[in-house]
């Protein structure tokens, strides 16, 4: 059984409702860091606990909140990104629907931290009764005295607001998160300036998703040092992993990134294994803008050594062989699924939530959509694979933001591990609409050069 | 501003000495030439813009004095500030000419490859961009992106289907007029720019975003269809207007006034006053003043020797500018080998006889004349 750390009382009766979160122990961080601790030792602890931002690109949390501009008479602000958007990644939906007061102990303890003496909830419009949730929440914490004017007596305010998005991906980045923050259009802004330099209204901002604020808990409860004992290397802690396809046991999971993606696949207390008793072909393990693996791949790094879950193990290799962990998406395709219709319905995605401010990403996702499409339907060319290489590499950090990095590489990943399911698409149109390119040899053992 | 010390910067080993707070691409166009990025978005004058079309992307090998290292990805030298001590690959480097090709390509798959009808055709900055950084064919074989044309007010006509969504127009109404009724709509690459709930604009400055447009998009209805810009002679001209500078450009075709645009500078933009603010002209000067009567010429106004519009007047009616060339300061002194003069064999090609100074259609007469 895996260490718990945020899920563990998600099932106690309740424990949506302020007095079963007391009683359960919840907000004793809020009083051990008001009471005992300065905001800069609470940095020094996240700093300490090697916490990492969970979402997506894995910035560790405590260097980002060290970077925060403290100029005189400027409001600082903290926001938190609930604009979880990406296809196949659900945890913070989970985090917030059964937890709500986890993640207002973790911002009010971020907010005293970082000076923020209001801080925004950024909540994807989707997640209209979550919203709710929060706000009764929100209203619950005030009625007893932990939000507000002089919390706990310590002298320091902070007021907690939910603003809800209108459903754009794009608002998930933080700069974009900004902007739409702010009533405007939800467009990535251009960096520098950082947002802890300028962020919302030109202040200073720091912008954290919801599970890195929700870690902030346990650090100051149990201490940064004991923290970064959890896991292994750099992957300090736990990790929600929102594991879906074709497995058994669809849901959220708390894992201590110690266990291999071997047994995150096959052990009945995670996914228990491959639905209707079929074979792994591939995986996303970190939502839709990671890059694909195949089985042989996922399983064992190129280097013949087990791949464990975590941010290390699932980027070894870079690109070539490897992946990323992202925000914990991890989705399995089994044997029946066609990699090109997948990688199709991503490169859709994209095109659909591309904010048309910069070209490489507004006409080529577009483009790439185009052609992926063809090819699903039996009219591509042997051409359109490598022209779909040309164009996703022509995207791919030449934009302002990193949707376009997000929309090339599935795509690249795609072509560079699965090409001969591209080309057989191109070869045989009518077998291809028909039925199903299989496993194939994606799940062979891989062959590992020996030196000498 | 003369007490700030000046920051070194090297492009395409060309050293220029800028202020601090200069982007790159300020810098570059310091140098001239073909050493200056390309811009479709990044407009001076306007507050915020750039950073969109990407086709300015430059590559920086070297941060600065304090902190060597290169940048690891191509920067949009638009928005990027120069440091102490920077060097900045432009057309030296295979990695941004690449990325720009890409970006041309990109930017031209859902823009009607249809120039002869255009009424921007010769003054159109993407039809500049494609003649010097595109390919010949293109690799897009899906239907094209296409929209309605709208009249927004009496006097501007937008056809989205031509927009490359530069967004300044979007700032010019912005900066210029007080009321925010002209943006975009939707997002990717259905993004369209509108007004709201198709309003027509109605303020004395909005003639201006004619003049910002790279492209056909927004174009002068009083002057659309009526001729091609290589057939008009620019000149300079003035007038006392309540509501703005009063300088201006008249495209002219004998007497007839054609179309009143504002002062552009060899960047496509528009010109600075002496006191440092901009000349955007007023609706009245655009739209309704088309009478020679109406101003007081100036003298003919000087055009780039490259652009089309210089071609139609060798009379030297127009003043025409000669492009820095740059070549042989990006190759280190080294000039350019000839591998045949074209002067020594040809008998019509004689570099000192300005096109410009003969008058009327030329002769073979005109080039032997005086040849011994």
């Amino acid at each position: 059984m895996g260490m718990k750390l945020l899920l563990e009382k998600a099932h106690v009766e309740g424990i949506r409702h302020f007095e079963a979160y007391r009683r359960e122990g919840g907000y004793r961080s809020v009083e051990k860091a008001l009471k005992e601790m300065s905001p800069e030792t609470i940095v020094e602890e996240v700093k300490k606990s090697g916490l990492r931002g969970r979402g997506g690109a894995g910035f560790p949390a405590g260097m980002k909140w060290s970077f925060i501009a403290k100029p005189e008479g400027v409001p600082r602000h903290l926001v938190c990104n609930a604009d979880e958007s990406e296809p196949g990644t659900f945890k913070d939906r989970y985090l917030m629907e059964f937890l709500p007061h986890l993640l207002l102990e973790g911002l009010i303890v971020s907010s005293y931290a970082l000076g923020s003496h209001a801080t925004y909830i950024y909540i994807r419009g989707e997640y209209a009764w979550i919203a709710t949730i929060l706000e009764t929440a929100i209203a619950e914490a005030k009625a007893n005295g932990m939000l507000g004017n002089n919390i706990l007596g310590s002298g320091f305010d902070c007021e907690i607001y939910v603003h809800r998005g209108a459903g754009a991906y794009i608002c998930g980045e933080e700069t974009a998160l900004i902007e739409s923050l702010e009533g405007k259009r939800g467009n990535p802004r251009i960096k520098p300036p950082f947002p802890a330099i300028q962020g919302v209204w030109m202040r200073p901002t720091v912008v954290n998703n919801v599970e890195t604020l929700a870690a902030v808990v346990p650090i100051i409860i149990m201490g940064g040092e004991e923290y970064a004992k959890i896991g292994v290397g750099k992957s300090t802690g736990t990790k929600l992993i929102s594991a879906c396809g074709n497995i058994n046991t669809p849901g959220v999971y708390e894992i201590d990134m110690t266990i291999s993606v071997e047994e995150f696949i096959y052990s009945d207390e995670y996914c228990g294994g491959i639905a209707n008793g079929k074979r792994l072909k591939a995986c996303i393990p970190g939502g839709s803008s990671v890059p694909i693996l195949p089985a042989n791949l996922l399983l064992k790094t190129a280097k013949g050594e087990t791949r464990y879950m975590n941010y290390e193990s699932l980027s070894d290799g870079g690109f070539v062989s490897g992946s990323m962990m992202g925000s914990g998406g991890f989705i399995v395709l089994d044997e029946d699924q066609c990699i090109v219709k997948n990688t199709y319905t991503l490169a859709r995605f994209y095109r659909h939530e591309s904010c048309g401010q910069c070209s490489p990403c507004r006409e080529g996702t577009g483009w790439m959509e185009k052609i992926l499409w063809r090819l699903e339907n039996g009219e591509g060319k042997e051409s359109d694979i490598d022209l779909l290489w040309d164009i996703q590499r022509r995207i791919e950090g030449n934009t302002i933001c990193p949707l376009g990095d997000a929309a090339a590489w599935p795509v690249a990943a795609a072509i560079r591990h699965f090409r001969d399911e591209f080309e057989w698409h191109v070869r045989e149109p009518q077998e291809a609409k028909r039925r199903n390119y299989g496993l194939a040899h994606y799940a062979d053992p891989i062959h590992v050069p020996v030196a000498g | 501003m003369s007490e700030q010390p000046l920051l070194t910067v090297t492009i395409d080993n060309i050293t220029v000495q800028v202020p601090a707070g200069t982007s790159i691409l300020q810098a570059a166009r310091k140098v001239g030439g073909d050493v200056a990025p390309p811009a479709m978005c990044y407009y001076s004058k306007l507050e915020g813009s750039g950073g969109k079309c990407r086709t300015c992307l430059v590559e920086v090998s070297k941060g600065s004095e304090k902190d060597p290292r290169p940048m690891p990805k191509l920067v949009a030298s638009c928005r990027t500030n120069v440091m102490d001590g920077m060097e900045v690959k432009n057309i030296t480097s295979p990695r941004v000419t690449d990325a720009r090709a890409g970006v041309v390509e990109f930017l031209l798959i859902n823009h009607p490859l249809d120039c002869p009808i255009c009424d921007q055709a010769g003054e159109c900055h993407l039809q500049d961009l494609s003649y010097e950084h595109g390919k010949e064919g293109t690799r897009y074989e899906f239907q094209r992106r296409t929209f309605k044309q709208h009249d927004l007010g009496p006097y501007i006509q937008l056809h989205m289907t031509r927009c490359i969504l530069c967004y300044r127009c979007v700032y010019t109404a912005d900066q210029l007029t007080d009321k925010r009724e002209h943006g975009i709509l939707d997002r990717g690459d259905h993004a369209e720019i509108a007004t709201l709930i198709e309003k027509s604009l109605e303020n004395n400055f909005i003639g201006n975003v004619i003049d910002v447009c790279p492209v056909g998009a927004l174009t002068d209805k009083t002057f659309r269809f009526k001729n091609r810009v290589w057939f008009l002679k620019p000149e300079n001209a003035h007038r006392e207007c309540p509501d703005c500078c009063g300088k201006v450009t008249l495209w002219n075709r004998g007497e007839e006034v054609f179309r009143v645009t504002a002062r552009k500078d060899e960047w496509g933009e528009v010109e600075s006053l002496a006191d440092g603010s901009t000349a955007w002209i007023c609706n009245t000067c655009r739209f309704e003043k088309k009478k020679s009567s109406d101003w007081v010429i100036e003298g003919p106004r000087k055009i780039s020797r490259h652009s089309v519009i210089s071609q139609g007047h060798y009379e030297g009616k127009v003043g025409t500018t000669i492009p820095t060339e740059t070549f042989s300061a990006v190759h280190g002194g080294r000039k350019p080998k000839l591998l045949m003069d074209i002067h020594s064999v040809s008998e019509v090609n004689r570099p000192e006889i300005q096109l410009s100074q003969i008058a009327g259609p030329s002769t073979g007469n005109d080039f032997t004349t005086g040849k011994d």
